[in-house]
């Protein structure tokens, strides 16, 4: 099992989207960290998109949790993805409540509308 | 050893979270745990560990996690030491969400947990029931805390070898880059030394270190009895022509003595990319 990749994606128009393959911890959350800020930094809203995702922990959470906030303050758009099914990482985002306060969107392209059209949402 | 039972020791240092948690992983599935249950054990280890790598050691003088399962009741029982300077639950930085995150994780997808910590560092264990009959075990003697260089096992021989040490090979060769053919030839080792008669391993525990570096990693087995080491080499003899000899980039037997006195030896076998 190889160790997890990270990419940032643009989609049309403007929005940066991130997403996931295999497993994520604290060995990946920098490199997260690192693409959330550039993302914020060109001021583009934002949807991370955790639907390849294998496994995800608390670090990776605290770094999503971190960016959404900064975009909430720089006015940008935030939203989570997330594909019905994905198991294991639905199952991290349940049990810390986070499924409903971020909130996550099924399908990517909700996530980018809901993204574009609600600089904060909460 | 308790029979099915499981140790591992790495550097605590985040890259080594997913050698941890494949172990782990492979470990649950041999003992019958399904994949939701598997799910929840790799978050419960993963955050048990990460608060080891966050907050036991100084990055000037790091040292080790020690893992271990076993059979608990109807589960298992998992534990997570370090040698640091104590459990942290709320971290330096009262900002950083991801960790304050980690204790309710561990107390909601574990059956029970508790920590014990004090100044010679920290112990997390949690329980996780589910799985076929498990046996209760006895306590278990600690590892080396000067053992950091790389990952170190000890597994009941058995059933139990082979799920683990395919998960945690796998995982040291894909982060040393090994290519498809160098990955699936050190799984083939792995899986020499899994099937090899548990007599030839003292004390029934197969015990098993590997250190990844630049490319390569270098793999110790034992202690084994006397002659053990050509006999794992010989079972890797193959019909077609495929040896440990070819597979291997450098193979040498180490003699030295068990902790009773005994003659032992230990097979050493280095395998670059």
């Amino acid at each position: 099992m190889g160790p997890g990749e990270i990419a940032t994606e643009r989609a049309d128009p403007g929005v940066t989207v991130i997403t996931f393959s295999g497993e994520h911890d604290l060995n990946t959350a920098p490199d997260l960290r690192e693409r959330l800020t550039i993302a914020i930094g060109e001021r583009t809203p934002i949807v991370v998109d955790f639907s390849g995702a294998a496994f995800i922990d608390s670090s990776i959470l605290g770094a999503v949790l971190d960016a959404r906030r900064s975009a909430q303050d720089a006015g940008l758009g935030f939203a989570v993805a997330l594909y019905e099914g994905a198991q294991p990482v639905a199952r991290v985002l349940e049990v810390t409540g986070l499924d409903s306060t971020l909130p996550v969107h099924q399908t990517r392209a909700a996530a980018i509308e809901a993204a574009q059209g609600s600089p904060s949402e909460k | 050893m308790n029979e099915q039972s499981l140790r591992l020791t790495v550097g605590a240092k985040p890259g080594n979270l997913a050698v941890i948690r494949q172990a782990l992983a492979g470990y649950a599935e041999a003992i019958g745990f399904g994949p939701d249950s598997v799910a929840d054990l790799k978050t419960i280890v993963t955050e048990a560990c990460m608060n080891a790598v966050v907050h036991a050691y100084s990055d000037d003088a790091p040292g080790p996690i020690e893992v271990g399962a076993r059979p608990h009741g109807d589960g298992i029982e998992v534990t997570v030491r370090d040698w640091g300077s104590g459990f942290k639950p709320r971290p330096a930085d009262p900002d950083d969400p991801g960790l304050r995150l980690g204790l309710p994780l561990i107390g909601t997808l574990s059956d029970g947990f508790e920590i014990r910590g004090g100044p010679d560092g920290t112990e997390v264990r949690m329980v996780m029931e589910l799985a076929p009959e498990g046996r209760p075990a006895p306590e278990e003697e600690r590892a080396d805390p000067e053992a950091t260089k790389g990952t170190v096992m000890s597994i009941a021989a058995g059933t139990m070898v082979r799920p683990v040490l395919a998960r945690v090979i796998s995982a040291l060769a894909a982060r040393a880059d090994f290519s498809i053919d160098r990955l699936s030839d050190t799984v083939l080792i792995g899986d020499a030394v899994s099937a090899h008669d548990a007599a030839d391993f003292r004390n029934g525990t197969v015990g098993i270190e590997i250190v990844d570096d630049n490319g390569r990693l270098d793999v110790r087995v034992g202690p084994l009895v006397p002659g053990g080491s050509e006999r794992i080499i010989k079972g890797l003899e193959l019909p077609g022509g495929t040896s440990l000899r070819k597979l291997a980039s450098e193979i040498n037997v180490e003699q030295a003595s068990a902790g009773s006195g005994a003659p032992a030896e230990y097979l050493l076998v280095a395998i670059d990319q």
